[in-house]
């Protein structure tokens, strides 16, 4: 697979603030690739490279092999997503695909047809000639994401797409987005703040004070950096107590925590009367995040 | 094509904005009535005054005054319409669509004339509004324009448009809030007719003040409205048997003649002096567009 990021050595100094200091990442072509950090991490910074609007102090950033001297090239390839709404408010969503798409040289017949392609996608129609600050979030977020597929991107960058939108609308935005990605082939680069969201992700860069301190798929950052959980349901606390290990009361339900999966199966053979209704899951990618940084995401 | 779309997306947004296309309509008749209301006698007076003992009829006096009330309204018109035109610009930054420019495969220049164009026209097209209702309060109040005066009233018009234009996209480059471009239209408004030789004669200025006023381009406009608005009625004074001293004397008290450091300034002078000061300012907007973009990327 062909690497469709490839960051290396990449430094971005404000003064004496290392917003970006020496990452090095790839990420490869049609990977849904997952960065997180808190406000500050160096996430931003790193997209705005990307995307050439701010310039690096150092090392390189290649999008499909083509470096930034041929930036007009690179532009083509991405399509960004803000985390707000950049759209024109006073105008209509025709006009908005209409504006948007002349930039990258879709004018005409080329237009019109891509706009069937969106408008059946997004389901577009019903909107089309209504201002966008007549719609709703999530409606506009719909159209954002629009926008940034007029010109057929491979990379998508989505920079916390679904902040402040309901869970039905969230749902309906990774559909969309998770059925292109395997239509288009399409890379798709995520920041966010719902962990759950990064779960999902094919890999997972975590940042914090510009600097990269996790770098893996999910499962290997919820088995390096979190144990596993049993939950027992329908026991009693006075069985747990004969475990020895510490446990939590969550609702009607205990749970503890144990190393690993083989710690886990080395209990229910030890103890199979306790193990009579339980179900032992990984750790969330919250606890990955609180266990690299030391500080949980806020939501 | 590029270039065309971002001056009709610029443009619609203008007058999308019901509030901010109302008030530039509105602001040049505002104008106009509180300069027939409370200047419209001052002039006539001022003209009677300069006459001495020529008699003159009412109605030239009348098409003269109205032509200093409609050139003046004009001149500052063309400079403040086009700060409030400029709030797209300005209202891009604000709400983040900049950066969704920035991310398009669009040249800088290209941004910068886009906005610069859309502004042009809008303000042309609210001046020309003006400049019509202008001619209507002249007819009434006593024509005596030749056709070339209106002719050349309209070119004087459009040069002028384009150096307010040029002169509000430098200075709202640097705006990055609605308060600023707020405080900057009421400065604008206030000082420039003053400074122009709108609000009162150049003429009637100390004379040191007179000669740092013909060093700004802004004068040469308002200059050449004032002789292609009122020379009609100055030549038909003379036609009714004025001597050629006292038309002179009557031409330079009202800015009709102009003088730099005591030398008479011929038309075409001033028509040279504003186009070069138009191509200067326009080439000085797109560099600062530019450079605030490549400053951007390395800040």
């Amino acid at each position: 697979m062909q690497n469709a990021i490839e960051i290396e050595h990449l430094k971005k100094y404000y003064g004496e603030v290392k917003a970006v200091d020496d990452i090095s990442f790839t990420v490869k072509q049609g990977e849904f690739f997952a960065f997180l950090g808190v406000n500050g991490a160096g996430k931003s910074t790193t997209i705005s490279i990307l995307c050439g609007k701010e310039q690096s102090d150092g090392g390189t950033v290649r999008i499909e092999g083509l470096g930034q001297e041929n930036l007009d090239e690179v532009k083509k390839r991405l399509g960004v997503v803000f985390q707000d709404c950049v759209l024109d408010r006073p105008l209509s969503v025709y006009d908005n695909l209409r504006y948007r798409a002349a930039l990258y040289g879709i004018t005409g017949q080329a237009f019109e047809e891509t706009l069937k392609e969106l408008c059946a996608l997004f389901d577009l129609t019903p909107i089309l000639k209504r201002p966008v600050d007549k719609l709703s979030g999530g409606q506009r977020r719909r159209i954002d994401i629009a926008r940034a597929l007029l010109h057929r991107p491979n990379i998508l960058i989505l920079d916390e797409p679904t902040t402040g939108l309901d869970p039905q609308t969230r749902k309906s935005v990774w559909e969309i987005v998770h059925r292109l990605r395997k239509e288009r082939n399409m890379t798709v680069f995520l920041t966010t703040h719902y962990m759950e969201e990064a779960a999902d992700a094919d890999n997972v860069v975590i940042i914090d004070s510009g600097k990269i301190l996790a770098n893996a798929t999910p499962l290997e950052l919820k088995n390096r950096y979190t144990g596993d959980f049993i939950t027992f349901y329908n026991a009693e606390e006075e069985e747990l107590k004969a475990l020895g290990m510490p446990y939590e009361k969550v609702g009607k339900t205990y749970r503890i925590e144990v190393a690993n999966t083989e710690k886990a199966t080395e209990l229910v053979l030890k103890y199979p009367k306790i193990f009579r209704d339980f179900e032992i899951t990984k750790g969330k990618m919250d606890d990955v995040f609180l266990a690299v940084t030391g500080r949980r995401l806020e939501q | 094509m590029k270039l065309y779309m971002l001056v009709r997306r610029n443009i619609k947004l203008f007058f999308k904005d019901k509030s901010l296309c109302i008030s530039a309509l509105i602001a040049p008749l505002i104008l106009l009535f509180l300069f027939i209301a409370f200047l419209g006698n001052v002039y006539k007076d001022s003209l009677r005054s300069s006459l001495g003992e020529f008699p003159v009829s009412d109605t030239l006096v009348n098409g003269f005054a109205a032509g200093w009330l409609i050139s003046s309204l004009i001149a500052v018109c063309a400079v403040s319409i086009a700060f409030t035109a400029n709030l797209t610009m300005v209202q891009d930054k604000i709400m983040g669509r900049a950066n969704d420019l920035a991310v398009a495969p669009v040249k800088n220049s290209t941004l910068a004339l886009g906005y610069y164009l859309s502004t042009a026209i809008v303000t042309a097209l609210v001046s020309y509004i003006a400049l019509f209702a202008g001619f209507i309060y002249i007819a009434i109040a006593g024509w005596n324009l030749s056709v070339s005066d209106v002719l050349l009233t309209v070119l004087d018009t459009f040069l002028l448009v384009l150096f307010g234009t040029a002169l509000s996209s430098i200075v709202c480059r640097f705006l990055k809030s609605q308060g600023g471009i707020t405080a900057v239209e009421v400065v604008v408004s206030a000082a420039y007719g003053f400074l122009c030789g709108a609000y009162m004669p150049i003429s009637s200025l100390a004379k040191g003040l007179q000669d740092v006023l013909t060093f700004l381009p802004g004068t040469y406009g308002t200059s050449l409205l004032h002789e292609h608005l009122m020379g009609g009625a100055i030549d038909a004074i003379g036609a009714d048997g004025a001597p050629a001293e006292l038309l002179k004397g009557v031409r330079d008290g009202f800015d009709c003649n102009l003088y730099f450091f005591d030398h008479a300034v011929p038309e075409w002078v001033s028509y040279l002096v504003l186009s070069l000061t138009v191509l200067a300012l326009v080439g000085v907007f797109v560099a600062i567009c530019i450079l605030a973009a490549k400053k951007h990327k390395k800040k």
